[in-house]
């Protein structure tokens, strides 16, 4: 019995994925864009919350992972013959390198790997506010470095022409397979180690846990997870501008984790759908095509607002940081 | 190479938005000192002061600003009552961000008003005189930067004061060394707070005023940048104490007023990065702070 | 008997599902000195701790002269009358000695605050001689002084002390017990929280034994040398 009710803590959210993946099949066209949206931003915030939510370390820099996933990712999917003329300032080995859609998702997570890994060995070392405010540099940096290195990519220009290979299968699935990840990390002897840091680091430290170390493996981790994302994304957009990975996708994310509740995977799902919902229910009624009108820039309001809301009357989140497990009455 | 590009003028602009920088710093300080929170908010203070310069454009000067700042200090008050206060028991992974909520919905909030006339952005152009130049000992400048720097200089020494020499100004200070100790002795919580947001808020509509100046379109991401900016400058500098954080800000205005103003324009591409970059390596070494001492540990 | 100035009923306190204080009740009447001793983590920080509304009651009642202190902040309790010398002294280190002494002005309700500065000054000689000087360079007993002095200026009716002996060499700590002495002469009522058993027993009017959350008996200066009966107070 305690077996299923641990696996219910993976079965719940895969099960849910399976539900809005069918609902993005069975959708009208235009429609459909809305789940896919839901879909990529669970994967997005399921890889924020691998290493936000077990280390209890603030990060404001997880979109740069998902940024660099997205921009390698699209770069070496767009088609060879389009690729010279709209990028025409790559290096050699980018412009003349075009992989298949499952080696750019590859490609994607080990870019967002590599750049967690490198900047973690020396930023895994802080906390608190100093942590915050580094990893908030990180995401600047990438930005900056995005937007103005032409020979990488499209610099301040849209990347498009992407192949939009992100439809209901690779969406539900790329989101389930982060979060098996995530929920096996977080089952696993080094996530346990890190949770035990996020209650009491010097405790930890004292009967020898390396902080250091499980926090850059987490970090790398969550690295990978989110790059992954970001191929995902860039495959379902077709597209992708460094304004779309940078400030507004940072606070929509971390809106969604906090909202769900940041200790738990269950509690990461969750919010990404619940805010995804309220994003998509709310866009709609700003154009105009929902039963009723909205004003533009509500959505962003509502979302603030809820946000802030729940922060104040229930810090903990939506699910409490709780996993799912069975009701009382079936233990 | 950049030496050589540093001209006078490119100091003294340098120290006036180095000055803008340390009132906010002081701003975002004086409330860390005594809630221990991160108004990441600050930004939207400021904001809403230009949006009410700008939304009061057509009415007397003088009237204008006073409606700025009593925006300011009322939502400066209603931010304090309605969420800093109930999140006080946080912890500060919370709270930090659920300001950071707030400065998204108040932004927000701000585009929803601003674009009902179907533009976003509003013109406030209560000062525009004060742009003109004015040659000082041979140098050119503008006269809000002279105003800026002087109003820094008299806010600032007249807080220094208020805190070294006033009743209540002891009061802040202990709160913000050890609170709990110091309601144990009968300072009043709700009367130091209250004082420190209100000064803040001071403060904010204060830099309202003076940014509308130089960039006289208010639009939703009205002082983003330079809220960001700054908080980045006070956690490096040491958020710690109120000098510190100060320091920290004027610093890295000052720093980026230099640096902006020596290089040409297609090297300032990659400034950010290089800024940011120092930052990192900055709270690598000092995570306490680049001002405090060098054993402090973080506070957070 | 005088009336009780401070009065203590079925008190409890708990830290989470963890009683602290159980169902203690004591009483300090005016102008008395009652000493609270017992092991550590009997309770006896905690039940000041309570007294200033810095944690919550879970039951029972406590009144200050006559009144209930439920539902008031701490800082409303300070400036009722109520001072506490907290455990470790929490001084300001980065304070003048003069500005320490002056924040303990905060609670206090009458005029006359020259007169009680120089009043400290009296009392304690060095922290007039070291007024102008950050409070972090005193030695330990001297913060002791010092907290002791921010207290009075408050001009409390009630002064609770939290093992004002604690850290501290055996000379400093009759430097202490002498100021108590000075301060019993000026009919100030106070609650003395001590490890210093022996010592606590033979200078207070009364004294309670707590041990183990819950109040175990009271002993009198009589019984401070009473060595088998001091020992059967603290053990179970």
């Amino acid at each position: 019995m305690r077996r299923l009710e641990r696996v219910i803590g993976l079965l719940g959210p895969l099960l849910l994925l399976c539900v809005v993946g069918l609902l993005a099949a069975t959708a009208s066209r235009a429609n459909e864009i809305y789940y896919l949206n839901a879909l990529t931003a669970v994967a997005i915030v399921v890889s924020i919350s691998v290493f936000v939510g077990n280390s209890g370390v603030l990060s404001f820099g997880q979109i740069s992972f998902v940024a660099v996933g997205a921009f390698a990712a699209g770069v070496l999917t767009v088609p060879a013959q389009s690729k010279a003329f709209v990028l025409p300032g790559l290096y050699p080995f980018l412009r003349d390198t075009t992989v298949g859609n499952l080696a750019s998702l590859a490609i994607a997570a080990a870019a967002g790997a590599a750049l967690a890994f490198l900047v973690g060995l020396p930023l895994m070392r802080l906390s608190g506010l100093a942590a915050g405010i580094a990893t908030f540099a990180v995401l600047e940096v990438t930005h900056n470095l995005l937007r103005e290195w032409t020979r990488i990519g499209p610099g301040a220009t849209t990347l498009s022409l992407v192949p939009e290979t992100t439809g209901p299968l690779q969406a539900t699935f790329g989101a389930g397979l982060v979060v098996l990840l995530a929920w096996l990390y977080a089952r696993s002897r080094s996530g346990r180690l890190l949770r035990a840091t996020r209650e009491d680091a010097a405790a930890a430290q004292a009967v020898g846990v390396s902080v250091h170390r499980q926090r850059l493996l987490a970090f790398t981790l969550s690295g990978a997870l989110g790059g992954f994302a970001g191929g995902l994304l860039v495959h379902m957009l077709g597209s992708i501008t460094t304004e779309q990975v940078y400030l507004e996708l940072t606070f929509l994310t971390l809106a969604m984790l906090v909202v769900g509740g940041i200790a738990s995977l269950w509690g990461a799902v969750v919010g990404a759908l619940a805010i995804s919902a309220l994003d998509s229910l709310l866009t709609k009624a700003e154009a105009g095509s929902f039963i009723w009108d909205a004003p533009t820039g509500t959505r962003l309001v509502v979302v603030g607002a809820l946000m802030a809301l729940v922060l104040v009357l229930r810090p903990a989140g939506l699910t409490g940081g709780r996993e799912l497990t069975l009701p009382r009455r079936f233990r | 190479m950049i030496l050589a590009a540093i001209n006078a003028q490119t100091v003294v602009d340098a120290i006036g938005l180095g000055a803008v920088y340390a009132l906010m710093a002081v701003g975002i300080g004086l409330v860390f000192g005594v809630l221990r929170l991160v108004n990441f908010a600050y930004g939207q203070l400021v904001m809403a002061g230009a949006y009410t310069l700008a939304f009061t454009a057509a009415w007397p000067a003088a009237a204008s600003v006073a409606a700025c700042f009593a925006v300011v200090l009322l939502l400066s008050l209603a931010l304090e009552r309605a969420v800093f206060r109930p999140l006080r028991t946080e912890s500060p992974a919370v709270m930090l961000v659920t300001t950071f909520a707030i400065a998204f919905l108040l932004q927000s909030v701000a585009l929803v008003l601003d674009v009902r006339d179907g533009t976003i952005g509003e013109p406030a152009g209560s000062f525009g005189g004060l742009n003109r130049a004015v040659s000082v000992f041979g140098v050119d400048v503008r006269k809000v930067t002279l105003v800026t720097i002087a109003v820094a200089v008299v806010a600032l020494g007249l807080l220094a004061l208020l805190l070294a020499r006033t009743t209540v100004g002891l009061h802040m200070r202990a709160a913000a060394a050890d609170f709990h100790t110091a309601r144990l002795l009968g300072v009043k919580a709700d009367r130091v707070i209250g004082t420190a947001v209100l000064i803040s808020g001071l403060l904010a509509a204060t830099v309202a005023v003076i940014l509308t100046v130089q960039t006289p379109l208010v639009a939703p991401d009205f002082a983003l940048k330079e809220t960001i900016v700054v908080l980045v400058g006070v956690v490096v500098g040491g958020i710690d104490r109120l000098w510190t954080a100060t320091l920290g800000g004027f610093s890295i205005g000052f720093v980026s007023g230099l640096i902006n103003g020596a290089l040409p324009t297609d090297k300032t591409v990659f400034l950010p990065s290089a800024v940011f970059a120092l930052v990192i390596l900055v709270l690598l070494l000092r995570p306490g702070g680049l001002f405090a001492p060098a054993r402090a540990v973080e506070r957070v | 008997m005088s009336e009780a100035l401070l009065e203590l009923d079925h008190v409890e306190v708990r830290y989470g599902p963890v009683p602290a204080v159980r169902d203690l009740s004591l009483s300090v009447a005016a102008g008395e000195i009652v000493g609270l001793i017992g092991p550590n983590g009997a309770g006896k920080s905690t039940t000041l701790h309570a007294v200033m509304s810095v944690v919550p009651l879970h039951g029972g009642t406590i009144r200050f002269a006559g009144e209930s202190l439920a539902d008031r902040t701490t800082e409303a309790v300070a400036c009722g009358g109520i001072a506490l010398v907290p455990e470790g002294r929490r001084i300001f280190g980065d304070f003048t000695v003069e500005e320490n002494l002056r924040l303990g002005l905060a609670a206090r309700q009458v005029g006359g605050v020259d007169k009680a500065l120089a009043e400290v000054y009296e009392l304690f000689p060095i922290l007039a001689d070291f007024r102008r000087r950050h409070a972090g360079a005193l030695s330990g007993g001297q913060q002791q002084q010092l907290a002791i002095g921010r207290a009075l200026v408050a001009a409390p009716r009630l002064l609770l002390l939290d093992e004002p002996s604690l850290g501290l060499a055996p000379n400093i700590v009759d430097a202490v017990f002498e100021a108590l002495a000075a301060i019993r002469m000026r009919g100030l009522t106070v609650l003395l929280v001590e490890q210093r058993a022996r010592r606590t027993v033979a200078f207070a009017d009364r004294t309670y034994v707590l041990s183990n959350a819950e109040l175990r008996t009271t002993l009198t200066p009589a019984d401070a040398d009473d060595t088998e009966k001091m020992l059967s107070a603290y053990l179970p």
